[in-house]
């Protein structure tokens, strides 16, 4: 688990200084615009909330009063045909009055009546209009709205609605009424006798009211209860006594007016109530949650969008401001990143006055490490130099010591064309080694001074051994590091041949083999035991049994020094066979500009 | 082109393309989807009978936000006339039909083809006589239990002593399954009652009519298996030319309930037609709108009417209903 998680670590690389501008100020307007958005939109949602509310209520109050006008209006209907035609006339003699006072009001209201009748305290038709037929065995004293009208004799009674079951309606249909029933006090041959007046008012006049203001096509809702629940109008009347729907119109029935909460059915809804004088009746608005959410679907949408298209804006501005910022940096640091891979660009300067000094600096810095690079170079140049001048001024004074001391017993011995021919050889042997004071010769140059100085040591060593030179004519135009081979002669001599009798025999072999030149010693001497050849060319204080002391040691480090680790010497032997060594340089074409390339102490193919 | 400008497009791309569907979601909401519309052939639909199963039809429409269309029809619609009512409207845009299918030959397999373009829902009764095996959803009251039921109400009336009356019985469509289902109800419920089934008469009964119910020889009772025949069988006795026959039936229009309070029929029997049509068209509604929704059969319930109980609390509703 723990090396899952640094193993993740590891991988999470760090963001581009663009992306984490870019990313922190989303993160931040994003975040804003979010609560923004929550903000507005509940601010919205609350105001259209109370919005809906107010209109609610202000339609129903609107529906109330035509509610109440209307009932006001059957009240007047009631009252004129009590007061104006009951009141006024005896039943018993003045039946014609009667009728045509009714007709009269009738006819002036029958948009809204279904029929107006009076019925004795028997419960007999003293009078209806429109005037039909009575239905046979009916008896309206077993009627909710006649027991109603005699159980509280002072009230007007407004009922429920319900069909109409008192007149034999020709045209075979039934009709929906809500019945205003009162106790009147009618006069029959001249004596006062209680009766109830009817009024039915036609159900169709509040159903159309109640139509009307549920016409919306939301999902709020109007409702007509009687004060105790039950329901004089709903629009789902049917579906409600068939079980199919519900409503709390009990509850509903138990509120004053104003607005309550309330769940039903698991939806929260609002109910808005307001009382219809005079029956105590209840008009109940519903405006259900979904309502409410469903006329601020297009406000949702529309915050939505306004966000998206922010967040397109602002993500423009973003990489702009972003882009504005970084830029600078990154260029700063792609110019550094080239300088780091080895190209030499202009370190960049520009952007604001911060990123233009660290610029300014970084390019200072980085001249600053090109001098002191330079210097550093020149320096070990200098130093190798300096080695390689203190090495070969080591070898002069000891060969040359040794060839005077040879002219000297030649010219004591008499033997002047000897000592001539050492003396025009030796001065060859220092035209060689002085070479204007270059380390780098060809190897031609090279074998004539190893030729010049094998005549010198065979004079000296009074040719007890024999020299070939075997070398490839073509090695002989390229470059070579000065008297390389003149301390492998002197060793071959010295530890090789000197010990034998005129039989010794040296072989220097030159040739050019997969781009280098092999310059080789063989002598058929005593050989080297194996355990001292290691020593041959690293321990340079070894002491020397013959010799100046200046070994191949010396050799190997002047030949390393300029071509490389690569190159130098190699050391084969036998006891009692032999002794191989062999140089090996690059091939490198004398020509005066390469002498000048290796003395500066550049190499050739050196990969460093 | 480097991630970060990768990135940014990406992010615009994407940003631009939820505006373009929120845009066009905001578009569709402010036009308003377009409402379903579903046709319902009945036979002569513009009768009163219709007016509790019309209601329901309009009641569950508001209900379940579609559009609905009753085709107007004539009493005597033939099934190639029925067949043609159909495909008319389905090439005006009807997405489903309810149909109160006629018998004829091969009436099932037509609507079944028919069935493939849109759904199909049966209200009133099967296309076969096999109530069981048909192919097509209904909405129904059994008519079967109902012609049980008029026979259960005559013979508790007549405490189960039925032994030599003569009863008449009245169809206006002897072919179709309600009519045959009621008639079958109705006979084996009274198969061991000892009562004689004089005449069964089917079709048109007006006074110049071959069946003219006057014509018929007397029976002590008259039973009118549904609403057009009770009716027609209503205004028989209504002028004394049922030769004092009781009238017993099964109706649905105020004019049966009419008959029913002024004494002419003994008991009606009133299939639930506002829950017909309202159920009908919800399942219709309910297969329109979800796409796995598949309609199923419903049986209704029936309501055996007396003038005693005529206008209780409950019966009022009936009444209601019918008088839309």
């Amino acid at each position: 688990m723990e090396t899952k998680c640094l193993e993740s670590t590891k991988k999470l690389k760090p963001r581009g200084m663009q992306s984490t501008i870019m990313f922190a100020f989303s993160v931040i307007s994003v975040s804003i615009m979010l609560v923004l958005g929550i903000v507005m939109y509940m601010k919205f949602s609350s105001l259209s909330q109370h919005e809906i509310i107010q209109n609610t209520k202000k339609l129903m109050e609107q529906t109330g009063e035509n509610l109440e006008d209307y009932l006001v209006s059957m009240r007047q209907v009631s009252d004129a045909v009590y007061y104006n035609v009951i009141k006024e006339n005896d039943f018993s003699g003045q039946d014609n009055d009667i009728q045509q006072g009714m007709n009269l009001i009738y006819e002036a209201n029958r948009n809204d009546l279904r029929s107006i009748a009076i019925y004795n305290n028997y419960g007999s038709l003293m009078a209806a209009e429109p005037i039909v037929l009575q239905k046979e065995d009916i008896n309206v004293t077993r009627q909710d709205w006649y027991g109603q009208a005699v159980e509280e004799v002072e009230n007007m009674h407004f009922s429920t609605p319900h069909i109409q079951n008192l007149f034999d309606d020709a045209t075979r249909r039934y009709y929906w009424v809500i019945s205003l029933s009162r106790v009147v006090e009618l006069t029959e041959n001249g004596n006062p006798l209680y009766g109830v007046l009817l009024v039915d008012m036609d159900y169709s006049s509040i159903s159309r009211m109640m139509q009307q203001i549920n016409a919306a096509n939301n999902e709020q809702y109007y409702y007509l209860c009687d004060g105790n629940g039950q329901i004089i109008y709903h629009m789902r009347q049917l579906q409600i006594s068939n079980g199919i729907a519900n409503e709390s119109s009990k509850v509903a029935a138990g509120y004053k007016d104003g607005v309550y909460d309330e769940t039903f059915e698991g939806e929260h809804r609002k109910l808005i109530v307001r009382n219809i004088s005079y029956t105590g009746w209840k008009l109940v608005g519903v405006i259900p949650d979904s309502a409410f959410t469903h006329g601020m679907l297009n406000i949702r949408y529309f915050i939505v969008m306004l966000i998206l298209l922010m967040a397109m804006m602002l993500a423009v501005i973003h990489r702009v401001v972003s882009e504005r910022i970084s830029s600078p940096i990154l260029k700063l640091n792609d110019s550094v990143m080239e300088y780091e891979a080895g190209e030499k660009p202009e370190i960049y300067i520009g952007g604001s006055q911060e990123i233009r000094h660290l610029g300014h600096s970084i390019q200072r810095s980085y001249e600053q490490i090109d001098i002191l690079m330079q210097k550093i170079v020149l320096e070990q140049n200098e130093r190798r130099k300096s080695e390689l001048d203190a090495l070969q001024s080591q070898i002069n004074p000891h060969f040359l010591y040794n060839a005077l001391d040879s002219i000297t017993w030649m010219v004591e011995g008499g033997r002047n064309d000897d000592a001539v021919f050492m003396i025009s050889e030796l001065a060859k042997l220092f035209r060689i080694s002085l070479s204007k004071g270059r380390t780098v010769i060809s190897v031609q140059d090279e074998l004539q001074h190893a030729k010049s100085y094998m005549n010198i040591q065979k004079i000296r060593y009074k040719n007890c051994f024999s020299i070939t030179f075997d070398v490839d004519a073509e090695v002989y135009s390229y470059c070579c590091v000065k008297l390389v081979l003149q301390p492998i002669l002197e060793n071959a001599i010295n530890y090789g041949v000197d010990s034998m009798d005129d039989c010794g025999e040296i072989i220097v072999a030159g040739k050019k083999k997969n781009g280098n030149i092999i310059l080789s010693v063989t002598d058929n001497g005593i050989g080297i035991p194996e355990d001292e050849i290691g020593f041959l060319l690293t321990d340079s204080d070894r002491v020397h049994k013959h010799g100046s002391g200046v070994g191949l040691v010396n050799v190997n480090n002047r030949i390393q020094i300029l071509f490389g680790k690569k190159y130098g010497l190699t050391i084969e032997s036998e006891l009692d066979e032999g002794t191989t060594v062999s140089i090996c340089i690059p091939a490198v074409v004398y020509t005066e500009d390469n002498r000048k390339v290796l003395e500066k102490g550049h190499i050739f193919g050196r990969e460093e | 082109m480097n991630n970060s400008r990768k990135r940014f497009i990406i992010i615009e791309v994407i940003l631009a393309m939820m505006v373009i569907v929120l845009a066009v979601i905001m578009l569709k909401e402010q036009r308003g989807e377009a409402r379903r519309k579903v046709s319902v052939i009945v036979q002569d639909s513009d009768n009163s009978r219709w007016s509790a199963f019309r209601y329901g039809l309009k009641m569950a429409a508001e209900d379940q936000g579609v559009e609905v269309f009753v085709v107007s029809t004539g009493d005597g619609m033939t099934a190639e006339e029925e067949i043609e009512a159909v495909k008319y409207e389905m090439n005006h845009g009807a997405d489903a039909v309810i149909v109160q299918p006629v018998p004829g030959t091969d009436m099932e397999g037509k609507l079944k083809k028919l069935e493939k373009k849109v759904p199909i829902m049966l209200v009133g009764n099967t296309v076969s006589n096999d109530r069981d095996s048909s192919k097509f959803p209904i909405t129904e009251t059994d008519n079967y239990v109902m012609g049980q039921a008029v026979a259960e109400e005559l013979s508790s009336d007549y405490n189960g002593n039925l032994k030599g009356k003569t009863i008449g019985i009245v169809t206006a469509d002897g072919n179709s399954e309600s009519a045959v289902n009621r008639r079958k109800g109705f006979q084996e419920v009274l198969e061991n009652s000892g009562v004689n089934i004089a005449w069964s008469v089917f079709g048109e009964f007006g006074e110049s009519e071959k069946n003219a119910l006057k014509n018929q020889p007397r029976v002590d009772i008259v039973v009118a298996l549904d609403d057009a025949s009770l009716t027609a069988a209503g205004e028989y006795s209504a002028a004394k030319d049922l030769h004092g026959a009781v009238l017993y039936g099964i109706g649905t229009s105020t004019e049966a309930v009419y008959y029913l309070d002024t004494g002419i029929v003994e008991c009606l029997i009133v299939p639930d037609e506002f829950n017909a049509g309202y159920q009908s068209l919800t399942e219709v509604a309910k297969s329109l709108q979800g796409y796995f929704h598949k309609m199923k059969d419903t049986t209704l319930s029936f309501t055996v009417l007396r003038k005693e109980e005529l206008f209780s609390e409950k019966n009022q509703e009936i009444l209601f209903a019918m008088s839309q």
